[in-house]
């Protein structure tokens, strides 16, 4: 292996002839650099919330018995209503895709009071600037018997809970 | 210079990747990652199954607020079985919580529903702890920084190892359990029903204040003592009065664990708010609170003797077969005392024995008679006895076996009962003055007059087997003090300012500004200096007798002689002054001879 | 000799200790020579942003019209009547309200500081879009001043950013849906946007974490990152040689030839080695006035002017507060705070295009001008004809972002239907 010159000034010595430099140089860069990397996927993963202080995103709205059927019961604050045909539930949101408001119960399916947004009882767009259909989250039923609304998970629009 | 950068760097690198790592896989995580594991092999459907492997752990939270602030109970994190009734034979944390119908759920349809939702209640609220923690320390409450611990289950480390065991089990729940649950007979809190009993059948509630409760004001006010204190405190504060402030007088009912723990539990509940009160309701209790009164007829036609014992006056007196150990023997009362002193004493004790630390209780006035009526009857003088035994049987109480004045209820009287070993003092008056004391009593404190129990020959042997026993050294001949008979100097105006001069001069001290005897030096001196507002006792006081304690001091006492600084019209003055803060407005006293 | 040196004793020294402490920080005289003028811009820490000398061009006030310089002096009143307003306001969304109201009331100068604040604020976002509008139309974004520009269009977004942020904190009802609207927008972006909405507001919905991050990013991150970009900003014009100016004033002061001279007793450092454009050792004619006091006084000139101004609109109008924040009741029509109403109109016709994919074409064509348009000819003129194509371009998409604007602030009603403003 190339030894490096005597001369522990000089500067001319080719990379061939100065491995050792070569390999320190690769050590403080991957470590500097990696370094910075953690640090920055750190702060990303900082500035996520973990847990927020707003309504939870999975919660439980009573038992099945409490919704008869044939019904649409918007729940204000949670922004989800909840409709049972029979045997068959499901919950929907009605937060509006446009811009946001909580869109209203109407006989037609819901209707958004700020910009004009209309969406049939399934919760599709037939009218007004929204460009999403209303989500539909996903219905469980949970082991103490209470229904439970999961507003972290979509599901797709049709997709019934069976009560 | 490379070699230490590169091996720096590589350095930095790891430590960047142990913190990024600390931050990720918690506990919490692997538990949820288990239930989610197991709950799917107990899943009888298949979307079910689908929907727990599509679940990863996150945090858990309930957010309450309809108890006043918010709370922010994470427990379900780990304990995310908690609401699964699958997993009741699970161990900790997959267990699920316990359903009981003493707590209110019910049955359906062979399923059990909670009445105290998770949801609704969140789960501080009920057992303590952390909520916001995610970690076991913190969330348990053992951090001895936090201020509740999961209660009945958890200890801190800096309580005291001797009773901390028995600061543990369930029952210390229903201190929480009460601050909904309020009726005096609710099944589900029978230690805080027993604690409340056990407040007013020890007296507690005399020198105690809980709102709607009572109103003493001798002791701190506990309406919130449950809120401000753990249990370890307020377990300390009862077995161990003084154990906080040497300077209390709260005596040590030597009560049994089961009781302590009743009452640890009852005032634990108090946290000075009701949540099933509504606000309107609470001003209400708080108006109508002014004047908390023991309703009559509580103790119904019973006569005093029974009354007595309802009321609890043994907690601190001794009387029958009991002794509270903290106030003087009413034994002999009928002989001692007589109706109007005893109706005043009960109506204020400090009115009779200006220093006294007996509550005023609010019994209604019937009461006071009644019991009145019963000491009075107790006149049956003590048995004749040789002077040692009569000691014994009178004395020691206050005076102490060792004639040193601190018998078993001493700490508790103001002021304290004379040492009798202070030869200093015991030879320096003649032997009239102490046959006086006994004969007579010391108004104004609770020496009692003793001459309707004993008759002369006994006073007489007691003193004389006080002075031998405890005394010891023989009298000397006391020289006679030049001191005038009566006041040389007549009670006006300018001669009662010139007094209070002299007074807020040199005396102030010792008998403090306001000449009850609490001035500053008076925290470090024995026999303490006397309260110069006691009208009983400065009625009972001779001019003469003052004028001798103040020109030539009080041997035995920290009482120095001033006769190289005050003359003797000077002293005259300040005996006008002292009269004239003992009288009653607007009539003059003549001082006793 | 040693009797001199002897009289030196500590009752001299505080004799003179008011002339020595002058002394000690003014180092310098007021300057009378030309020397002292020059040496002005390196004895002085705050005045050393400044080149000796300026061309005659850069102080016209019809060339730049100071749009730049106001636009810092509002940032330096933003700053100030900003750290003021700390001191009452809590950005909790129990509080915000009242204390706005108590600084409205109660507090000394409470109203007056936060008009001020709020109409620096819109002042700010108005005066550094005209000013971009002006480095536009006079060519100055030309080489070497690409990057420069880059800068400033990083600094128009974090303009626009710093406004949005504190829009929200009043936490009124104003403020609330015009955030709610502003960042539903945002989350129209594909793929990141849902996560993007996120993490700006701390939430699925707008509350106290949102009005937290906010306040952080308002009070602390942007200033520092706006006082960054901007010390780039001015450190980039002093090397690109100052503002830019017409070819014609270059002239025969372009290139002159220089000999390093040997050291001699006082050397100037670096200014003895520049060649370029400027900067030059010689008796040589050229169109530049020394900075001091040419400069220096119109910038004074600028900022009085400026201070005057806000001071006058905060004492006739009052920043608006309306009902406190009401999330079941949204307004009708809710809208964005004006200079996002242009976007929030073409959002009505297209979510996507209107709120991510125009705006972002628009900003990305911003960023890539200079680097398209290559021709030296026309830069330092307002309106040069060698550019018709470009300033073109760009006053139609200027025009038409203010139209839309306008259109969304009076033509706009409930449920966005058009509505007569009349």
């Amino acid at each position: 292996m190339p030894v490096a010159s005597t001369d522990p000034h000089s500067h001319t010595a080719t990379e061939e002839h100065m491995p050792r430099r070569r390999v320190l140089a690769w050590l403080t860069s991957v470590g500097l650099f990696g370094s910075a990397v953690l640090s920055a996927v750190s702060n990303l993963v900082f500035i996520k919330p973990r847990a927020t202080y707003g309504q939870p995103a999975r919660f439980a709205i009573g038992k099945p018995d409490d919704f008869p059927s044939g019904t649409r019961i918007s729940l204000d604050v949670k922004r989800v209503c909840i409709v049972r045909d029979g045997g068959k539930m499901a919950a929907i949101s009605t937060t509006c895709t446009h811009l946001g408001c909580i869109v209203g119960i109407s006989d037609t399916g819901f209707a958004c009071p700020c910009h004009g947004s209309r969406f049939d009882q399934d919760g599709t767009v037939t009218g007004g600037p929204a460009p999403k259909p209303l989500p539909w989250f996903e219905l469980s039923l949970a082991p103490n018997g209470e229904l439970e609304v999961d507003k972290g998970t979509t599901v797709a629009p049709g997709t019934y809970l069976n009560v | 210079m490379r070699t230490a950068l590169a091996i720096a760097s590589f350095v930095v690198l790891i430590v960047h990747g142990v913190v990024f790592h600390d931050q990720f896989f918690y506990r919490w995580e692997r538990h949820q990652t288990a239930y989610f594991e197991q709950a799917r092999s107990l899943s009888k459907s298949e979307p079910e199954r689908a929907a727990l492997e599509a679940r990863s752990p996150r945090i858990e939270q309930t957010i309450v607020t309809s108890f006043g602030d918010t709370r922010v109970d994470r427990c379900t994190t780990c304990h995310i079985a908690s609401d699964d009734p699958r997993f009741a034979t699970y161990a900790q944390p997959l267990k699920s919580h316990p359903y009981s119908a003493a707590m209110g759920d019910v049955q359906r349809n062979g399923r059990w529903e909670r009445r105290h939702k998770f949801s609704d209640f969140g789960c501080t609220v009920c057992h303590d702890g952390q909520g916001r923690g995610l970690e076991t320390k913190y969330s348990h409450g053992a951090d001895e920084f936090w201020p509740e611990p999961l209660t009945g289950y958890v200890t801190q480390a800096n309580w005291r190892k001797d009773f901390a065991p028995k600061l543990k089990g369930k029952e210390y729940m229903e201190a929480n359990c009460a601050q909904c649950h309020t009726a005096e007979d609710f099944a589900g809190t029978p230690n805080v029903n027993r604690g409340r009993k056990l407040f007013y059948a020890m007296n507690c509630y005399g020198c105690h204040k809980i709102d709607g409760m009572s109103e003493g004001t001798l002791g701190p006010d506990l309406t919130e003592a449950g809120k401000k204190y753990k249990i370890d405190y307020l377990w300390e504060s009862i077995v161990e009065p003084r154990a906080n402030l040497d300077s209390s007088f709260m005596p040590n009912f030597h009560l049994g664990d089961g009781d302590v723990r009743a009452l640890v539990i009852f005032l634990k509940s108090r946290r000075g708010v009701n949540f099933a009160e509504t606000s309107l309701d609470r001003y209400k209790a708080h108006v109508e609170n002014v004047a908390v009164v023991i309703p009559p007829g509580t103790a119904g036609e019973k006569a005093g003797e029974q009354l007595i014992t309802d009321r609890a006056c043994t907690a601190c007196h001794k009387l029958g077969g009991k002794d509270g150990g903290i106030a003087p023997d009413l034994s002999y009362e009928g002989l001692i005392r007589d109706n109007a002193w005893l109706m005043d004493h009960f109506k204020s004790p400090r009115s009779r024995v200006p220093d006294s630390i007996m509550p005023t209780f609010r019994f209604p006035g019937e009461d006071f008679e009644r019991i009145t009526a019963y000491l009075t009857t107790l006149k049956t003088p003590p048995p004749a006895m040789p002077p040692a035994e009569t000691y014994k049987a009178l004395c020691e109480r206050c005076h102490g076996e060792n004639g040193d004045g601190q018998g078993k209820v001493a700490w508790y009287l103001d002021p304290a009962p004379r040492d009798l070993t202070k030869v200093a003092f015991m030879n320096s008056k003649p032997r009239e003055r102490f046959v006086n004391s006994i004969q007579e009593g010391v108004p104004g404190t609770s020496m009692p007059s003793w001459k309707n129990a004993l008759k002369p020959e006994q006073v007489n042997g007691v003193l004389s087997y006080v002075l031998a026993t405890f005394t010891k050294e023989p009298a000397h001949e006391i020289k006679p003090h030049n001191v005038p008979d009566t006041n040389p100097m007549a009670s006006t105006a300018a001669s009662i300012q010139h007094g209070e001069e002299i007074f807020l001069e040199r005396c102030t001290g010792c008998h403090g500004r306001k000449a009850d005897g609490k001035g500053p030096n008076s925290l470090d001196i024995t026999p303490k200096p006397r309260n110069l507002r006691n009208a009983a006792f400065v009625a009972s006081i001779a001019d003469r007798r003052i004028f001798d304690s103040v020109l030539y001091g009080v041997q035995g006492t920290a009482m120095p002689a001033w006769i190289d600084y005050v003359s003797k019209n000077d002293v005259g003055d300040i005996v006008n002054f002292i009269r004239s803060i003992n009288q009653k407005k607007g009539s003059q006293q003549n001082a006793g001879q | 000799m040693s009797t001199e040196t002897q009289e030196k004793g500590a009752w001299s020294a505080l004799r003179e200790m008011p002339s020595n402490v002058w002394s000690s920080i003014f180092r310098n005289p007021l300057p009378c020579t030309d020397l002292e003028r020059a040496s002005t811009s390196f004895t002085n820490f705050f005045l050393h942003i400044h080149p000796v000398k300026v061309h005659k061009n850069t102080l016209r006030p019809i060339y730049t019209m100071g749009l730049g310089l106001i636009s810092l002096f509002l940032f330096f009143i933003l700053v100030a009547t900003g750290i003021l307003l700390m001191f009452y306001y809590v950005p909790s969304t129990t509080q915000a309200y009242d204390r706005m109201l108590d600084l409205r009331g109660t507090v000394a100068f409470g109203i007056f500081l936060r008009n001020m604040h709020r109409w620096s604020a819109h002042g700010m976002v108005a005066i550094v879009f005209l000013h971009m509008c002006r480095v536009f139309l006079t060519g100055a974004y030309k080489k070497p001043r690409e990057f420069n520009w880059v800068i400033g269009v990083l600094l128009l977004l974090v303009t626009l950013f710093l406004s949005f942020t504190g829009y929200l904190l009043p936490w009124d009802q104003l403020a609330f849906w015009a955030i709610t609207v502003g960042t539903s927008i945002a989350g129209y972006a594909p793929l990141i946007g849902k996560q993007m909405q996120f993490v700006l507001l701390g939430d699925t919905t707008v509350g106290q974490e949102a009005l937290l991050r906010f306040y952080v990013l308002h009070v602390a991150v942007l200033p520092a990152v706006l006082v960054l970009l901007m010390a780039i900003h001015f450190w980039r014009i002093r090397k690109d040689g100052g503002l830019s100016r017409p070819q014609e004033a270059k002239g025969e002061t372009a290139v002159v030839k220089m000999t390093l001279e040997p050291a001699k007793k006082r050397v100037y450092g670096l200014q003895g080695f520049v060649r370029g454009p400027f900067t030059k050792v010689g008796n040589v004619p050229d169109d530049s006035v020394y900075a001091w006091p040419n400069l220096l006084l119109s910038e004074l000139f600028v900022f009085v002017l400026t201070v005057s101004l806000i001071l006058l609109v905060a004492l006739a109008f009052n920043a608006p507060l309306e009902e406190p924040v009401n999330v079941m009741h949204p307004p009708n029509p809710a809208k964005a705070p004006w200079y996002f109403l242009g976007l929030q109109e073409m959002v009505s016709y297209s979510a996507f295009w209107g709120g991510i994919g125009v705006p972002g074409l628009m900003v990305a064509m911003l960023v890539v001008v200079p680097y398209i348009d290559r021709g030296t000819k026309g830069v330092g003129r307002w309106f040069a004809k060698e550019r018709l194509l470009a300033n073109t371009i760009f006053l139609t998409l200027v025009i038409l972002n203010v139209i839309f604007i306008i259109i969304g602030t009076f033509f706009r009603g409930p449920n966005w239907a058009f509505v007569s403003p009349f």
